[in-house]
């Protein structure tokens, strides 16, 4: 039994024989622990060193204890304490001088050996010295001595010093050596690092604290050269890399790196150095890089890799300021994008369709946008570079060159044809939200947002009155995405037209209602059926007529029969017939359909109505009587008479006459139409162009009107004005709508200041006139 | 799985062995670390070099008692446990065994590093001395008088602040 190698159990009182007992055991411990150790010697040693702190005097051995004489309660086991010092110097100072026999990784086995069996010893004595620990140890700690340690942690002070110190560089460089052969694929140890991690933790003592440890040691002697070694290693590597192959096969493996070092940190490094190393990796793979990173981004965009792209934007994500100058590549580049899209279209001909234009315009953020949110995450950075881009193109390209507004005025038309019912396919429900949802896309990018509106609201006019709007419900979707997007005055005219015709529907019922009671049943029979709209002269983009007109008898008659009813309802409102808008149906009693009993009907404008009705009385009409009747312009009834003359309801005598004096028209008894019902009401070409021309004749002034009322509202709030300021604060007020040019605005200061509105004051200033 | 209460065996000072629960022993800090250290499954005896039979079983029956107590906390320092002299009515019936053997028992307890029954140990002994005067003192504890009349008044002004008034 190992007991049998022990000395003798030592008198209480004589240190000499106590440590030599001790030392026996504190030996055993320390370098055979293996042999295993009976409980006789363990408490053995426990009770020895009880016995000698609880002697009441040490007889021989003064040379630790002999300053320290407090009166009262003497506490012993200095001595012993000192001793243990002195041992463990001695074993270290061993251990140090057989480690510089190795090397490598047998350097780390030998340090981890050492390591696991003097910490083990550690335990052991602790738990062996603990009688010490709770008495000398503890009062001294109380007392508030430096540098007096519970036995475990002495233990970790004297390995510190003693071994620590002399052999952390060589066993960080064997570590440094196995996680480089670990980056060059090699298969290594892993434990021996996590045990060399662990070790230097343990070491990092709080000298204020015994209880705590800090991370100073390990950061010091093992994360720092990590890190300088990674980021040497990457240097070197991703130079070379680079130097052999392409960007994008350098991205790939630079990626590969990155996932490879965070992988490895659970494996054996401590969670603390996940930050700093990914740092260090970042620098050495992609910051150092990321010249030739960018250099690539152009090409990528131009052939559209959206993998590559996105590992790109992964990689520069992850470092500061990585992404601007990618940012600014990108919004140049589908600035060109769309510009090259648009000159594409316009060299195909002059006249362009609407939805050739806006589908252009789509396609390109629509591309753009899926890169955006597949290769760039949806990253609001590069959402805005693209909202930039998409406003360039949009407001400015080959065909808003030939007008400035036709980016707004050709998607009006767009919408236009999309809720039109006589589109050519009647769009589903779903569908129709998709396209609405997209003319709002492009509308969003629309500097001229005031075209739009006038444009759009003549439309949704025409629409509304010639009941030619496919769905009340889109309509009511457009106008609150609009809404949505411009606020409630933009679109309140929009929605008062679409009240009116509400408020109609309502009226002509009311109004049947009242003829039925009014009217006795022959009068009833002989009637006109009538529908009428009634739209507020202030919301609707409609003007009166623009040519003279006597309207037929008929027509009089129902119509003051409408107006004596809507007097009574509403008194005092004046009513203005818009006849050029008006129209109804005929029935030609005179001739039968092709192959049918039934007469045709014919649909005609209320100006065709007045010529056709003339030839109830006569069969023959001549062309001055038709003037003089009807009281219409050349204008208006040359086009009329001639849709009658093509879809061979009249025949003109002489045959082919124009519609001058001497010419007169004679009703086409032969007449077999194929269809009963037959469109007449052609518009009249010329009018649509016409139109156009008006509209924007009619928005700048509007815009004049605009801003006079923005730079008024300005100066009424602030009395007095630089002039240089007032142009830009009206430039803010009024950007939202359209962007006003510099001299418009000071044409209009101008304007105002002759009205008297302004005027001039003291070193360009600029005073509100009451 | 029904466990089996482990057994060691104590060998005290004396030769006598006890054979007590492994979970009873183990209130002793000393014990309970060698066990762990050692292992403790060899049945060996486990000898207790400074305490006598006669003290084991008492201190065992302490241990017994309060086998299922709490362990105390690391730095169970607190004032409460300082300043109280309190001692739980099953302890105070404990600790009535003539003055002999209660100074054994704070002995083993200190030896055997069971903080608790120290703890009641000093306790006891404390509320012996309150509230009595040296000289009652002395005789409780049957103490010699070594300080000469001289030394003793000088003691007495020097301590005067603390005299309970």
């Amino acid at each position: 039994m190992a007991s049998s190698n022990m000395p003798s159990f030592p008198a209480k009182n004589d240190v000499r024989a106590t440590w030599t007992y001790l030392e026996a055991g504190v030996e055993k411990i320390m370098t055979n622990l293996r042999g295993g150790m009976d409980m006789k010697t363990y408490m053995g040693l426990y009770t020895a060193i009880h016995n000698f702190c609880t002697a009441e005097k040490a007889v021989a051995g003064h040379s630790f204890a002999s300053h320290n004489n407090r009166g009262g309660a003497h506490l012993l086991g200095e001595d012993l304490y000192q001793h243990l010092i002195e041992y463990l110097k001695t074993h270290l100072a061993d251990v140090q001088t057989r480690s510089r026999e190795h090397t490598d990784e047998a350097l780390l086995t030998f340090y981890i050996k050492e390591w696991n069996r003097y910490t083990t010893a550690g335990q052991y004595n602790n738990h062996l010295f603990r009688y010490l620990n709770r008495h000398w140890v503890k009062r001294e700690m109380d007392e508030g001595k430096k540098h007096i340690y519970d036995i475990y942690t002495l233990h970790l002070v004297r390995w510190k010093e003693d071994m620590f110190t002399g052999t952390q560089e060589s066993v960080m460089r064997s570590v440094l050596k196995l996680v480089e052969k670990q980056r060059n694929g090699e298969t290594i140890e892993q434990s021996y690092i996590k045990s060399v991690v662990d070790s230097f933790v343990s070491l990092g003592m709080d000298d204020q604290d015994s209880s705590r440890t800090t991370l100073e040691v390990y950061k010091e002697h093992f994360e720092k050269p990590f890190l300088l070694a990674t980021a040497e290693y990457y240097d070197n590597e991703s130079k070379q890399f680079l130097a052999e192959n392409s960007v994008v096969e350098y991205m790939k493996k630079a990626e590969a790196r990155l996932d490879e070092e965070k992988d490895r940190v659970p494996l054996y490094l401590l969670n603390e150095i996940m930050t700093p190393l990914m740092r260090t990796c970042e620098k050495a793979l992609i910051t150092n890089h990321s010249e030739a990173l960018r250099d690539e981004f152009q090409n990528l965009l131009n052939q559209d890799k959206q993998d590559d792209l996105g590992r790109m934007y992964k990689l520069l994500a992850r470092i500061p300021e990585g992404l601007d100058p990618l940012r600014t590549k990108f919004e140049t580049h589908v600035r060109k994008a769309g510009i090259e899209a648009v000159d594409k279209i316009a060299a195909e001909g002059d006249k362009i369709e609407p939805k050739v234009y806006v589908d252009a315009l789509l396609e390109v953020h629509t591309q753009y946008q899926e890169l955006v949110n597949r290769a760039f995450n949806g990253e609001s950075e590069f959402v805005r570079s693209l909202d930039n881009a998409c406003r360039e193109f949009v407001n400015r390209n080959k065909i808003c060159k030939s007008g400035s507004n036709k980016s707004p005025e050709l998607l009006a038309k767009y919408t236009d044809t999309l809720l039109k019912k006589s589109s050519a396919k009647m769009n589903e429900e779903d569908n129709m939200e998709n396209l609405l949802s997209q003319v709002m896309t492009v509308f969003k990018y629309i500097e001229d947002k005031d075209v739009f509106q006038k444009f759009y609201s003549r439309m949704l006019a025409k629409r509304l009155v010639q009941a030619t709007s496919a769905s009340d419900d889109s309509e009511t979707t457009m106008i609150s995405k609009l809404k949505e997007a411009c606020g409630f005055e933009y679109t309140n005219k929009l929605q008062r037209m679409f009240q009116d015709m509400q408020i109609s529907k309502d009226l002509n019922s009311a109004y049947k209602d009242w003829l039925e009671k009014a009217l006795d049943e022959g009068d009833l029979k002989n009637s006109v059926d009538a529908t009428y709209h009634i739209l507020g002269t202030g919301f609707w983009p409609l003007n009166p007529p623009t040519t003279p007109f006597t309207p037929p008898q008929l027509i009089v008659q129902t119509y003051e029969r409408f107006s004596r009813f809507y007097n009574n309802k509403h008194q005092g409102r004046k009513l203005t017939w818009l006849w050029h808008l008006s129209k109804g149906e005929m029935k030609a009693n005179y001739c039968k359909v092709a192959g049918q009993k039934a007469s045709p009907t014919l649909q005609v404008s209320t100006f065709q109505m007045a010529i056709l009705l003339l030839f109830n009385d006569s069969e023959t009409v001549a062309y001055d009587e038709i003037a003089e009747a009807t009281k219409l312009d050349r204008d208006t009834l040359d086009p009329s008479i001639a849709v009658f003359i093509k879809a061979k309801v009249l025949i003109a005598e002489p045959e082919g006459a124009k519609p001058v004096s001497g010419t007169s028209y004679k009703l086409n008894y032969g007449f077999k139409p194929k269809k009963i019902k037959i469109n007449l009401n052609i518009a009249i070409k010329g009018e649509q162009k016409q139109e156009a021309e008006d509209t924007h004749k009619t928005i700048e002034e509007d815009r004049k009107l605009l801003m006079q009322s923005a730079i008024v509202r300005i100066m009424k709030s602030r009395k007095k004005m630089k002039h240089q300021q007032l142009v830009s604060e009206t430039i803010q007020q009024i950007k939202s709508r359209f962007l006003p040019r510099v001299p418009d605005i000071k044409k209009c200061i101008d304007i105002l200041l002759e009205k008297e509105y302004l005027e001039r004051l003291d070193g360009d200033e600029l005073g509100y006139l009451a | 799985m029904a466990e089996e209460a482990k057994t060691v065996t104590l060998q005290t000072s004396d030769n006598q062995n006890i054979k007590v629960d492994r979970e009873v022993a183990e209130r002793s800090i000393l014990i309970k670390n060698l066990l762990e250290d050692l292992g403790g499954e060899s049945g060996e005896e486990i000898p207790i070099p400074n305490v006598n039979e006669a003290v084991m079983k008492k201190v065992l029956e302490w241990c017994e008692h309060h086998r299922k107590d709490p362990p105390a906390s690391q730095d169970d320092d607190s004032d409460s446990r300082k300043k109280s002299t309190d001692i739980d009515e099953w302890d105070q019936k404990f600790m009535q065994v003539d003055q002999e053997m209660l100074f054994e028992i704070i002995l083993a307890a200190n030896y055997l590093d069971i903080k608790a029954l120290l703890d009641v140990g000093c306790k006891t002994v404390a509320n012996m001395i309150k509230g009595k005067s040296p000289d009652e003192i002395r005789k409780t504890f049957n103490i010699q008088n070594d300080f000469t009349p001289e030394e003793e008044d000088q003691i007495r002004r020097e301590n005067e602040w603390a005299e309970d008034r």
